[in-house]
């Protein structure tokens, strides 16, 4: 029977996030100022949704995986990130959480 | 009534504070509104999995017949792992303490009984700011709206931007928070019931230390529910960050987790589960040191996480009890202020006092030092090495047994620790937890 | 003027996800949201009723729980919102859909007075047919202009719009009423706002319900006995693991070369194609 067959293979993140449901908002809500300063090598692997990537030496944000979680807030300054909440409810859509 | 009309008390964040506030409130026939900035109460939250039932049933009676409970804990779990190894520690409690359930669920539950009460609860709307004038709080503000009340009630949760707004807190300090990351993975019960040992309707709540999270400070939990097993990891965010900059945590935490899932001592009680959902929350690591200098101005209260109350005892996290105990108090103090002329300071300050008298404030200051044991690699690192060495050579020796206290010291020495150190440390640990 | 805008309660087909084990698709527990493609045509329809005056009215046809779409529509600025549900109604193809959106548009005249616009989204994310605004306007017998980007009330019962192709703009003056759909990603739909959303909570009657018993449609035009269609055969696209290589060549013919190449050597590749294109 399929159903019980063994699931116990690694899933890779951008796998996992598809398991997840968002309503993305076309305004993004989480948007880096300034890189200097940022903890980078923090952000990129404890953002739990893998938004902080670099592309060569620059960081890169990709608001649309967020869960809204504060994380990324707590490690940067006001001035080094703009973190707000989603409007009109959008965004991470929790279901069995 | 229209949109301009003044409510007597508006509840900021539809989480378990703002509901048993705006429920407690609403029952009193205040004219109450909740603002919620997800789409229906609940979509936002993320916790472990296990509420304490008697604080919750002090605000709703008919908890143990209504609530979406999943599972009664009947069982406690403790591990800890290293390597290959293991040592557990079970055990089977002798009445219904603590029900697992899905917080989304649970809070939707809660905001449903808030509105039949009578409360108005507006989701999809993100408070912008806590609208205060010659330090009198007159209301909350929504892009370009502004709507009144006598007092506002802040249930925000951990991540305080409008407490921060309105400079009654600091920005959190990453070393008193936590990041949780979870995983829901979807089983048939009986197969849940046969591999946990369980009753229908039993649960199991199990709290995991040791190599999990690589040695860094933190835990896994692992939580059954209807037809379904929560897992997950809780990191302080202080040091993961710091491990992240020294090059000592390489890879991304989903990693972890999928390792914490894939781990050869559990991985089979959930072989042919499927990851239904994935993501992430912070928690509080450090409740006393969140609370804000005041609990409450003219005009505000603050509750749930928001006022730091949550007690993570270092093997449990309690904040939903927590947080609804606190949204009781302060439907309580506002009642009683609305009876004796009003919200003002003076009036709502009977708030904190109640605070300082309820189980909540005793178990935070209770608990407060174990900062001190989650944030010292050695309870992460040596300790869990030491004792499955230990346990390592009581189960695994080939002829002869040592004593217990043999391969306490042999294995002490072998990992070059002073067995009076760990005296030391676990004497201190246990007046702790 | 009085604008009506149809929107859709749709699953969110972005949590749509195949299992490789079971080969189906997993649609368990996956919440609706309003179609994203009609959030452009709520707001085109504000901005228009913000311009002239007027109220602009959504309706959908949907079960029960599209309720929350509506609210959703209301906490946009829309001034009433009309659910259309009946367990008759279910099973509906495009046709048996149009029908029943044609029939409320008229009882709406009746209710509230003449409507002079009715837009619509382009497609939806979950069926993407594109038939019901064009299929509205012909039960209704009014002009239908799609694929709108911008709309200018002249003034004199008449509109002008846009339409903006691939490599060409053309303009329309049309006499009201009419039906549009409007194109996707037209106009970024506004916020939910407090007060919007609070006066669709304080005013219960923001939110009207019509069943069949409203309507009184013949029960063999709508729902599964007035649909026509038939699906005659499904096919389930395997999914494709992505691959990523890099080729740069100076010259783009290379680069074409080197595209073709690829895909006469990539049997699987080769397989899967001939299967999208011709069906197997
Ligand atoms: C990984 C993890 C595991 C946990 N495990 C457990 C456990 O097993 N047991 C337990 O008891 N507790 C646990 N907790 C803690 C528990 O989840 C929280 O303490 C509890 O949810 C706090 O309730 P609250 O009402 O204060 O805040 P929250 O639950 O955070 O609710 C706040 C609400 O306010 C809304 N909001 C925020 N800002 C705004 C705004 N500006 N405008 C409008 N709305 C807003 C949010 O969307 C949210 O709905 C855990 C937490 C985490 C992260
Ligand atoms: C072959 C076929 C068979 C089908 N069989 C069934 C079936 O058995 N059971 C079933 O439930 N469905 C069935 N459907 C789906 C159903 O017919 C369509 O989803 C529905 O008619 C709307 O069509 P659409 O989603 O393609 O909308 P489109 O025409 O792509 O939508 C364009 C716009 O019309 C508006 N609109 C669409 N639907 C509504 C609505 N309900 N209320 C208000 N406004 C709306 C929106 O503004 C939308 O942006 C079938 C579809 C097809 C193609
Ligand atoms: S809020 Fe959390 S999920 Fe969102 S980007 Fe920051 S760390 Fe990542």
């Amino acid at each position: 029977m399929s159903s019980q067959a063994s699931r116990l293979k690694v899933i890779k993140l951008g796998e996992l996030l598809q398991r997840s449901i968002w309503d993305v908002d076309e305004e993004r809500h989480i948007e880096v100022l300034k890189q200097e300063g940022l903890r980078v090598k923090a952000l990129i692997l404890l953002c739990p949704m893998g938004c902080y990537s670099l592309a060569g030496d620059k960081l890169i944000m990709s608001y649309e995986g967020c869960v809204e979680c504060g994380t990324c807030r707590v490690l940067s300054g006001s001035d080094q990130i703009r973190w707000e909440y989603p409007k009109s409810g959008r965004g991470i859509q929790y279901r069995y959480m | 009534m229209n949109v301009t009309s003044k409510f007597d008390i508006i509840v900021v964040g539809a989480g378990p504070a703002g509901c048993a506030s705006a429920y407690l409130l609403a029952k009193a026939g205040f004219k109450v509104l909740v603002l919620e900035r997800g789409r229906g109460a609940g979509s936002k939250e993320l916790w472990g999995g296990k509420a304490y039932a008697q604080p919750l049933r002090e605000v709703w009676p008919e908890l143990d017949k209504e609530a979406p409970i999943h599972r009664w804990v009947s069982k406690e779990r403790f591990s800890l792992v290293w390597g290959e190894r293991a040592l557990t520690i079970e055990y089977k409690l002798g009445r219904k303490v603590a029900f697992t359930t899905y917080l989304t669920e649970l809070v939707n539950w809660m905001a449903r009984k808030a509105e039949n009460a009578g409360a108005i609860i507006v989701d999809e709307v993100r408070v912008d700011e806590i609208v205060v004038k010659e330090g009198r709080v007159l209301g909350v503000k929504s892009g370009g709206d502004t709507v009144y009340a006598d007092a506002v009630i802040d249930a925000e949760g951990v991540n305080r931007l409008l407490l921060e707004k309105l400079g009654l807190v600091e920005k959190l300090n990453p070393d008193h928070i936590a990041l949780g990351v979870k995983e829901v993975l979807s089983l048939n019960p009986n197969l849940i019931e046969e591999r946990f040992m369980l009753g229908k309707d039993e649960g199991l709540a199990w709290f995991v230390t040791g190599d999990v999270t690589l040695g860094l400070p933190g835990g896994g939990f692992i939580y059954t529910m209807r037809d379904s097993i929560s897992i997950g990891l809780v990191l302080p965010i202080g040091p993961a960050a710091k491990a992240a900059e020294a090059g000592l945590l390489k890879e991304h935490v989903s990693s972890l987790v999928e390792a914490f899932r894939l781990h050869p001592y559990f991985r089979n009680l959930w072989r042919e589960a499927d990851v239904i959902e994935y993501g992430g929350r912070m928690t509080i690591e450090a409740g006393l040191k969140l609370m804000p200098r005041k609990l409450y101005m003219n005009g505000l209260l603050v509750v749930g996480d928001a006022a730091g109350f949550l007690v993570n005892t270092g093997y449990t996290i309690r904040g939903v009890d927590t947080a609804v105990t606190s949204g009781k108090l302060a439907a309580e103090a506002l009642i009683e202020a609305f009876n004796n002329g009003g919200p003002t300071e003076e009036n709502l300050k009977s708030y904190e006092e109640k605070v300082k008298k309820s189980y909540i404030y005793r178990e935070l200051k209770n608990h407060s030092s174990i900062g001190d044991v989650m944030s010292d690699p050695f309870f992460f690192q040596k300790l869990p090495q030491v004792a499955i060495r230990a346990a390592s050579k009581l189960f695994e020796a080939d002829y002869e047994e040592p004593k217990l206290i043999r391969s306490f010291l042999d294995a002490a020495r072998e990992e070059d620790v002073s067995s009076l150190k760990i005296i030391y440390k676990l004497g201190r640990v246990v007046g702790k937890l | 003027m009085r604008i009506a805008v149809g929107i859709k309660w749709v699953p969110n087909t972005q949590a749509v996800r195949f299992d490789p084990e079971t080969g189906t698709l997993i649609r368990k527990g996956i919440p609706s949201i309003v179609n994203p493609h009609d959030l452009p045509a709520i707001e085109m329809a504000l901005r228009l009723r913000d311009a002239v005056g007027g109220e602009v009215i959504a309706f959908t046809m949907a079960p029960p729980p599209a309720v929350k779409g509506l609210e959703l529509a209301l906490g946009m600025g829309v001034d009433r919102a009309i659910l259309i549900t009946d367990r008759v109604f279910a099973g509906a193809d495009t046709l048996a859909t149009s029908y029943v959106l044609a029939n409320a548009i008229s009882k709406v005249e009746r209710e509230y007075g003449k409507v002079d616009l009715v837009v619509f989204g382009q497609e939806t994310i979950d069926s993407s047919t594109a038939h019901i605004p064009g299929q509205v306007a012909s039960w209704l017998d009014w002009p239908y202009v799609y694929y709108v980007k911008d709309i200018q009330v002249l003034g004199d019962g008449r509109i002008r719009v846009v339409r903006e192709l691939e490599d060409y703009i053309e303009e329309y003056e049309i006499e009201l009423p009419a039906v549009l759909g409007i194109a996707v990603r037209a106009l970024k739909p506004r916020p939910v706002s407090l007060y919007n959303k609070l006066r669709a909570k304080l005013n219960k009657d923001t939110i009207v319900v019509w069943g069949n018993s409203e309507l009184k449609l013949d029960p063999r035009c709508v729902g599964l006995k007035g649909s026509p269609t038939i699906v005659a055969k499904t096919i389930d696209m395997p999914e494709v693991p992505r691959k990523k290589e890099v080729y740069k060549p100076r010259d783009p013919r290379d680069a074409a070369r080197w595209i073709v190449s690829k895909i006469v050597e990539d049997e699987k590749l080769r397989e899967l194609l001939v299967k999208k294109l011709w069906g197997g």
